[in-house]
C-alpha cells in the first residue's frame, strides 16, 4: 500500500502541487497523462530520489519521507531501461542479491525463476548493449522484481519499444502482474495503455492529479473537458468471458461477442467507434459479430457522423457522411453493428 | 490539380546573398594544405630533436646524471599522479553529483593553476611553503618542500590537479546518475553504488585522466624550478637537466633528456588515445 499525503515539490520551471493518492495492496496503479507533466517526478519521490518539499510518503502503514532509498523496498524501472553496462545480464539480475549476501543456491533459483517468468534464459551471458529494446526491458524488470520489493514503480516502461513489441509486452505485464501482485505504479502517456493494464488509474496535468477512478469511471464519466479529450474512448463494457468449443465470447447484457483473448472470468471489453460498420441487414463476413441494434441518435462531428446505438448496451460507431446518406441511417431505424473478433480490446 | 502557384511563389522569395564564388577543389585543396604544413612542422621540429640526439642518446643515458634525471622523474611523476588521483576523484565526483551550495565558485577557483603561468604558481607555493607559519610548522614536522624532492612532487600536483578533475568530471558527467539511483533501490548505499557502478563506468575516464595528468607532471618545469630550484644531481628531473644542460652549452646531454621526454609523450599519447575511444561507446549505454 502507498499513500502519498499533500506532496509538493518544486523542480526548476516545474511543480508538483499538493498530491495525494491512496494506493491499494496488489492494486495496478496506471498514471496517465501528456509529457512533462512530472509522471516521473512521483515516482522518483516515493522512490526517494528527491526529498519532497512538503508532505510524507508511506508505503505499507511506514513513514518513508526520510530514509533512503535502499530501505524502501521498491524496484524501478526506467523508460530506458538503466541496465548496468559493465555487467552481463546475469550480473545485473543478481546485483541486489549479491549485495545481501543471498546464499549462492537460493541466487541460483531466484535467477532461475525470473529468468523464466520474462523469458530471458537465453540472454544470461549477453552485455546489455547488445540486447534489443524489449529484451533490454525485460531484463530491468527481472533485476527489479528479483529482490521481491514492496513496490514496484514503472516509468513509461513501454514507451520506447517498437509497436508489435509493445502489444506483447503489455500482455505480459498483465500476466506477470496476476502472477506476482506486486503493488504497481506504472507510469504512460499512452490510454490503450492504461485501459489495458490499470485497475484503477489517475490522470495528471500540470502537476496535479486531476482525477482518479477505474478505467470505467474515468472513461465514461471525465470529470472534466482535459481528462475527456485525454481519454478518447468511448465504447467500454464488464462482461465475462464464456469458452464455448474453443472460441471465446464474452457476455454483454446478455449479448454474446466472439473475442479473442487468454483472460478469462470477468473482464472489460473496449470497442473503438471506427472499427464498427454499420449495415442494414445481416451479412456474412470474416467479421465474427454482428450485432442488431437500434440508433439513438445521430451526432454531426466534424467530417463524420457518430450513431448512438442501442444494442441492449450503449454502443456509438462512426460513419462519413456518405454511408449516412445512401444507408438512409436515421434515429430509430434498425441496422446491424458488425466487427471483428480482434477488434475487442479484452483486458 | 493546382501544382503550378507554387513555382510562382518562388519568385517571391528572398535571394540569399552572393558569396564569391570559390571552386570547390580550391576549397578543399586549400583545407588539406593547411593540415599538411601544420603536421609537418610539429612532426620535423620533434624528428630533428630525435633524429641528431640518436647519435649520443645511447652514450647519454647511461650517465649517471641522465640516469639520476630519469630516475627522479619517474619517482617524483609517479608519487604527484598518485597523489592527484586521491584528491581529484572525490572532488570530481562531489562537483558532479552533490548539489553544493557555491558549486560554480569552487570550480573556479580549482580551474585558476590551469590558467595561471606554471612560475606564478611556483611563486605562490614557494611564499606559502617558505614564508608562513603554516610551512614553518610543516618543516619542521619533516616535510619540507622548499628546495627538496618534496618540492617537486608539490608543484606538479599543483599543475596537474586541475586536469585530473576535469578530466574526471566529464567523465562522471557522461555516466547517467539514474544508474546509480537505480543501484541504490536495489540495495546499494551511496558509497556502493559510486563503488560498484559509476567507479567501473569511469575506469577508462581515470586511466586517461592517470595518463595525461603524469604526462604533465613529468615535463613539469616552471613551477617546479621555483619551489624546488635546479640543483644538479639534488632536484633534477629531466625538464631540469635539459635546461641545465642546455645553458652550459652541453648539446648532447640535453638532446637525450629531450629525447626521453619526447619518448614519454608519445606513450602517453597514445595510451590516452587507446582508452579515451573506448571510453566514449562503454560509458554511454544507457
Amino acid at each position: 500500500m502507498i499513500n502519498l499525503y499533500n506532496i509538493c515539490k518544486r523542480l526548476g520551471d516545474f511543480s508538483l502541487k499538493n498530491i495525494n493518492l491512496n494506493i491499494e495492496d496488489n492494486e495496478y496503479f496506471v498514471i496517465l497523462g501528456p509529457t512533462g507533466t512530472g509522471k516521473t517526478v512521483i515516482l522518483e519521490i516515493i522512490a526517494g530520489m528527491y526529498q519532497p518539499d512538503k508532505g510524507e510518503v508511506w508505503i505499507n502503514d511506514r513513514n518513508v519521507t526520510t530514509e533512503y532509498p535502499e530501505s524502501r523496498r521498491i524496484g524501478f524501472v526506467y523508460q530506458d531501461y538503466m541496465l548496468f553496462p559493465h555487467l552481463d545480464v546475469r550480473e545485473n539480475i543478481t546485483f541486489a542479491l549479491k549485495l545481501n549476501k543471498t546464499p549462492h543456491n537460493i541466487m541460483k533459483q531466484k535467477l532461475q525463476q525470473m529468468a523464466g517468468l520474462l523469458n530471458i534464459e537465453g540472454l544470461l551471458n549477453r552485455y546489455p548493449s547488445t540486447l534489443s529494446g524489449g529484451e533490454q526491458q525485460r531484463v530491468a524488470l527481472a533485476r527489479a522484481l528479483v529482490t521481491e520489493p514492496d513496490v514496484l514503480l514503472l516509468d513509461e516502461p513501454l514507451s520506447a519499444l517498437d509497436p508489435r513489441s509493445k502489444e506483447l509486452f503489455q500482455q505480459e505485464l498483465k500476466s506477470i502482474h496476476q502472477q506476482i501482485k506486486t503493488t504497481t505504479i506504472h507510469i504512460t502517456h499512452d490510454f490503450n495503455e492504461a485501459l489495458l493494464l490499470a485497475d484503477r488509474m489517475g490522470i495528471m496535468q500540470n502537476g496535479e492529479i486531476v482525477q482518479v477512478g477505474t478505467p470505467e469511471e474515468v472513461f465514461q464519466r471525465p470529470r472534466s473537458q482535459f481528462v475527456a479529450e485525454f481519454v478518447g474512448m468511448e465504447n467500454i463494457y464488464k462482461g465475462e468471458i464464456i469458452d464455448k468449443n474453443g472460441e471465446q465470447y464474452v457476455s454483454i447484457a446478455s449479448i454474446y461477442i466472439r473475442v479473442v483473448t487468454n483472460l478469462t472470468g470477468i473482464v472489460r471489453a473496449a470497442i473503438r467507434p471506427e472499427d464498427i460498420i454499420i449495415s442494414q441487414e445481416k451479412f456474412i463476413s470474416s467479421a465474427q459479430n454482428s450485432v442488431s441494434a437500434r440508433i439513438i441518435e445521430i451526432i454531426p462531428r466534424g467530417s463524420v457522423y457518430k450513431l448512438v446505438l442501442d444494442a441492449g448496451f450503449t454502443m456509438t460507431a462512426l460513419v462519413t457522411r456518405q454511408a449516412l446518406e445512401e444507408l438512409n441511417l436515421e434515429s430509430g431505424k434498425h441496422v446491424w453493428a458488425v466487427f471483428k473478433a480482434t477488434a475487442v480490446h479484452v483486458f | 490539380m493546382k501544382l503550378n502557384h507554387s513555382f510562382d511563389d518562388r519568385k517571391k522569395l528572398p535571394r540569399a546573398k552572393k558569396l564569391p564564388v570559390i571552386n570547390n577543389r580550391l576549397f578543399q585543396g586549400f583545407i588539406i594544405l593547411v593540415i599538411m604544413i601544420l603536421s609537418a612542422f610539429i612532426f620535423s621540429a620533434l624528428a630533428n630533436i630525435v633524429w641528431k640526439g640518436m647519435g649520443g642518446l645511447a652514450q647519454s643515458i647511461v650517465s649517471p646524471e641522465i640516469q639520476f634525471a630519469i630516475r627522479l622523474s619517474l619517482f617524483t611523476s609517479f608519487t604527484s599522479t598518485i597523489i592527484c588521483i586521491l584528491f581529484a576523484l572525490p572532488v570530481a565526483y562531489g562537483l558532479e553529483r552533490f548539489k553544493i551550495p557555491g558549486r560554480k565558485l569552487i570550480n573556479v577557483i580549482l580551474d585558476i593553476p590551469l590558467s595561471l603561468p606554471p612560475l606564478v604558481s611556483g611563486v605562490a607555493l614557494l611564499l606559502l611553503f617558505g614564508t608562513t607559519r603554516f610551512g614553518a610548522v610543516l618543516a619542521e614536522h619533516g616535510l619540507r618542500f622548499i628546495f627538496s624532492v618534496n618540492g617537486i612532487i608539490l608543484a606538479q600536483f599543483f599543475i596537474i590537479t586541475p586536469y585530473m578533475i576535469r578530466v574526471l568530471q566529464s567523465t562522471i558527467a557522461d555516466i547517467n546518475p539514474r544508474l546509480e539511483f537505480v543501484a541504490r533501490t536495489l540495495g546499494c548505499s551511496q558509497w556502493q553504488a559510486f563503488y560498484k557502478i559509476t567507479l567501473p563506468l569511469a575506469k577508462n575516464g581515470i586511466i586517461a585522466g592517470l595518463v595525461i595528468s603524469w604526462a604533465r607532471a613529468i615535463g613539469e618545469f616552471g613551477c617546479a624550478l621555483m619551489v624546488a630550484g635546479a640543483t644538479r644531481m639534488v632536484t633534477e628531473t629531466l625538464p631540469i637537466a635539459l635546461y641545465l644542460n642546455m645553458s652550459v652549452g652541453n648539446l648532447e646531454m640535453a638532446m637525450a633528456a629531450a629525447t626521453c621526454l619526447i619518448i614519454i609523450s608519445f606513450i602517453s599519447l597514445f595510451i590516452f588515445e587507446m582508452v579515451g575511444v573506448k571510453q566514449i561507446p562503454a560509458s554511454r549505454i544507457n
